[in-house]
Parts: structure tokens; C-alpha cells; sequence
């Protein structure tokens, strides 16, 4: 069986300071700096003026005019979330972490450890150590469904095969639910304008129906009403390795990027590291003017030059959209080990300086002595552009 | 030989209206992304004025022209289209 743990505002509910914050307020996610103006979660008294997750910033304002922007905070969100993944890992689930407040796991391996599915829930729950809606179903979309129908306590488990019951109770729930997975949530519109309400209207179209108007993420939407799903993607359970330095007055340009280059030469100098590569990081920042900002950085190849690191890094830190008062970079996947070894002689320079050296000379003897030259930036920061790099004759 | 230049402008045959660039060598112009004013070595005998113009063509690609003020008055020295 699948289980869903559902936390509602997840978001909104770090970044407001814990639950109580949004208790009789009217709240609202501001949208991120370089994004669409569109307000993220929002609470209940924000719902109630009719103001809705992903709304335009405008409109939202003009529904509720008390509505309250909160600063998204993706760090502590980042982090109160990875805690909530720990602590469902802590009782032996393999987990998929959908988003932020949304994760499933398989409970199949742990009646062995928690006597039935029912003890694997409960766990769960006390794992958690907070709220959580969760629900049980054959496959990730039916458990999803019932934690979003579940408002108690109690978990909402849908028993039997996919075919069955699941599908006869899957037909009535609204066809919202396709707004959880990415590969469905941009029908949501097209079948609200089509009048299709519930997960048994869209199933009744039929599977061509669907294909032949939204190829293949009505295929999907198809699969997903009639109680199918893929298999959980459970997520590699890593030991985390990161680093935090508070920047001072090195809040942004230059000095900033001096701070990442120590942070890079630190996380390398880690004995935890063991010599393996870094595959992925995250680099993410505290924001002077609060809130908090954060980007996956994915390398081409697994990387342990700190100089290359630092310069893939140095391209996402010129999007902060603010001064920052602290740094971070977290290592997300490691790379194998590299051979750091070195050779005692430096000998491939010297035969790579040869061999362009007789390139050069091959070129001059076909094309003339101007076919070769050097690119040198004489003056990178010119307004002008014709005055930032000359082509200088290569010295024979 | 002597060090040369990179990037040097060439020479655009722009149409514009109202005051700003419409078309650029035969491509219509999309949208306007920027404008910016480049004034530099005024203290010389050979001062550049320039006004850049960062434009996206109708065949999405990005231009950079800028046209030369130098002439001064309503009759400066042409168009320009360079690398930004």
C-alpha cells in the first residue's frame, strides 16, 4: 500500500513562523522577486475573500484588500522539509518527496518492522511530531486523494486493487487532484472551460479522447482517474554535507564571490567528502532584507576543481535578488571518486604548448601571417564594445 | 601587424518611427527589451555618442543597433548594428 502525508500551506506556514500565524489572518505568499506576480499558498481567511494559490498579485489585492504578503523563505523551507523526510526515513519508509509538504512512501517493507499497515501509519505520525493528513491507497494518486478528502486525524485508506473500489471512489473526487503532478496540472484550465468537474466525468471521455485533444498528459489524466499510477520514485539517502559562512559586508558583487570561493574550499576540504566528486549542490542565502533564496546547481560532469566549481557557482549567485548576510552551499549528490593524483612532471602542458605552437605555424604557412591571433581583453568593462578585446599577433 | 579591434560595428539600414527603430536590415522588429546612452571621450577631438537600442527581431533573435550622434543636431551619422 501507498501512503500519502499530506501538510497543508506547507510553505506559507514556515515562511509566517509556525500555524499559529495564520490562525483568523488573511496571508499570502508574495511571489519570488524574478518570477511571475502571481501569490503562492495562502490561508483560510485568504481563501474565504475567494483569493486562491497562484492568483495574479493585482486580482488578489483587489479581492482582499487586508490580505497580508508573507516573504517566501525557500532555506528554512528547504530545511523544515528535509527534516520531515528524515524523520519519515527514521522509521525505515523509503520516501518520495514530491514538493514541500507533499510525500509517499510504500508500506509493504514495513510490516515486518511495524507489525501491519496500520503500525507503519502510526509510526509515521509520531515521527512527524506535528499535524499531517495522510492517506492509504493502492497506487500514489489514490492515496494522494484520500489525504486531500481526510480531516481528522484518522487516515482515509482505500483497500483493494486499482479497479475496484478505489476507482468507484475516485470518480466522485474533484478533478483539482490533477493539479499535484506536474505533468497534469496544466489541464486543469482547459477541463475547468470544458466543464469537466470530477475524475469520473474525465475517465468517462475515454483514454483516445483525452490523447487526441492533450496528447500525452491526457493519457496520464486518464491513467490517474481510473486509480493507475507509476511507481514511487523514492529518493537516495545521502549523508549531507554543507557549509555556512556569515558574509559581513561581503553582501554582494566581488567580495561576495570571494566568501563562495573560501565556502567551495572548505566543503572540498572535508574529510566526509572521502575524495568523491560533487554531482549537485545547492547554493542558497539568507537575504538582508529577510526571506531567504535558493538554487540547485547541477554540474555537467562530477566536479572537485574549486576553481570550476566556483565558477558554474559564480553564474547563480548574480541572480540573489538581494544582499546577503550568510552563504550556504550543500552538497545534494556526490560523484565517484576522482584520481586527484597528480604527475611529478607536468609533461602534458609542455606537450600541449607544442603541439599549438606547430598548429599556429601550419596555419601561418597555408593562410598568412594574420590567420593566427590572440583574443586579449584590454579593457573588459568599456561601455564600449569595440574597446574591450584587441587581436594581438601571437608571439612565434 | 598591429593589435585590432574586435566587435567593430557595421553598418544597418534601420527604419524607425517614432523615434526609435521599427525594422532592422529588412527584419521587423518584435519588441523593444532596452535603450541606453554611451557618451565617452567628450574631452577629445574625436567624442562617441551613441544611442544603443537592444531589440528582439521577428525571427526571436536578440539585435544590438545604436545609432550615431556624433553629427549632432537631426542629422548624426548613421546606424550600427554590434555584438552587445
Amino acid at each position: 500500500m501507498v501512503v500519502c502525508v499530506y501538510l497543508p500551506r506547507f510553505e506559507l506556514v514556515v515562511a509566517a513562523g509556525g500555524p499559529q500565524a495564520l490562525a483568523g489572518r488573511a496571508l499570502a505568499l508574495a511571489p519570488l522577486i524574478s518570477s511571475e506576480q502571481r501569490v503562492g499558498e495562502v490561508s483560510g481567511a485568504a481563501e474565504a475573500c475567494g483569493v486562491a494559490a497562484g492568483m495574479a498579485l493585482g486580482e488578489a489585492l483587489a479581492r482582499c484588500p487586508d490580505l497580508v504578503l508573507v516573504s517566501p523563505d525557500p532555506v528554512r523551507v528547504a530545511e523544515s522539509w528535509e527534516a520531515v523526510v528524515r524523520s519519515l526515513e527514521s522509521v525505515g519508509a523509503a520516501v518520495e518527496a514530491e514538493r514541500p509538504g507533499l510525500a509517499y512512501f510504500e508500506t509493504d517493507g514495513l510490516r515486518g518492522i511495524h507489525g501491519s499497515d496500520d503500525g507503519a501509519i502510526a509510526a509515521a505520525r509520531q515521527a512527524l511530531g506535528r499535524p499531517a493528513r495522510i492517506g492509504g491507497g493502492p497506487t500514489r494518486f489514490c492515496a494522494l486523494a484520500g489525504a486531500q478528502a481526510v480531516r481528522s486525524r484518522r487516515p482515509l485508506i482505500l483497500d483493494g486493487p486499482p479497479s475496484q473500489e478505489a476507482r468507484q471512489w475516485l470518480a466522485a473526487r474533484p478533478v483539482g487532484l490533477l493539479g499535484y503532478r506536474a505533468e497534469t496540472e496544466a489541464l486543469l484550465e482547459t477541463l475547468g472551460r470544458l466543464g469537466v468537474r470530477t475524475l469520473g466525468e474525465l475517465a468517462g471521455l475515454g483514454r483516445t479522447v483525452l490523447a487526441d485533444r492533450f496528447g500525452a498528459a491526457g493519457v496520464i489524466a486518464h491513467r490517474l482517474a481510473c486509480g493507475e499510477d507509476s511507481r514511487l520514485r523514492v529518493r537516495r539517502i545521502e549523508e549531507q554535507l554543507q557549509e555556512t559562512l556569515s558574509v559581513g559586508d561581503a553582501s554582494s558583487g566581488s567580495a561576495l564571490r570571494r566568501v563562495l570561493d573560501v565556502l567551495v574550499g572548505r566543503l572540498l576540504a572535508r574529510p566526509e567528502r572521502r575524495g568523491r566528486t560533487l554531482r549537485a549542490v545547492t547554493l542558497s542565502a539568507r537575504l538582508l532584507t529577510g526571506g531567504g533564496w535558493r538554487e540547485r546547481v547541477v554540474f555537467r560532469q562530477a566536479l572537485c576543481d574549486p576553481e570550476r566549481i566556483g565558477l558554474a557557482l559564480s553564474l547563480r549567485l548574480q541572480l540573489l535578488p538581494a544582499p546577503a548576510s550568510a552563504l550556504r552551499l550543500t552538497v545534494e549528490r556526490f560523484g565517484p571518486p576522482a584520481n586527484e593524483q597528480s604527475a611529478l612532471l607536468d609533461q602534458a602542458r609542455a606537450a600541449r604548448a607544442a603541439r599549438l605552437r606547430e598548429a599556429i605555424a601550419q596555419v601561418r604557412a597555408v593562410a598568412g601571417q594574420d590567420a593566427a591571433l590572440r583574443a586579449v581583453c584590454v579593457d573588459p568593462d568599456s561601455r564600449v564594445p569595440e574597446r574591450r578585446v584587441m587581436l594581438a599577433p601571437i608571439p612565434e | 601587424m598591429a593589435a585590432r579591434a574586435l566587435n567593430h560595428p557595421r553598418p544597418a539600414r534601420v527604419r524607425r518611427s517614432a523615434g526609435h527603430p521599427v525594422e532592422v536590415n529588412g527584419e521587423a522588429v518584435e519588441s523593444l527589451r532596452e535603450s541606453w546612452l554611451v557618451e565617452d571621450r567628450w574631452w577629445t577631438a574625436a567624442p562617441l555618442r551613441r544611442r544603443y537600442w537592444e531589440l528582439v527581431g521577428e525571427r526571436g533573435r536578440n539585435l544590438v543597433v545604436f545609432h550615431d550622434l556624433t553629427g549632432g543636431g537631426d542629422a548624426p551619422g548613421g546606424w550600427f548594428v554590434q555584438s552587445p
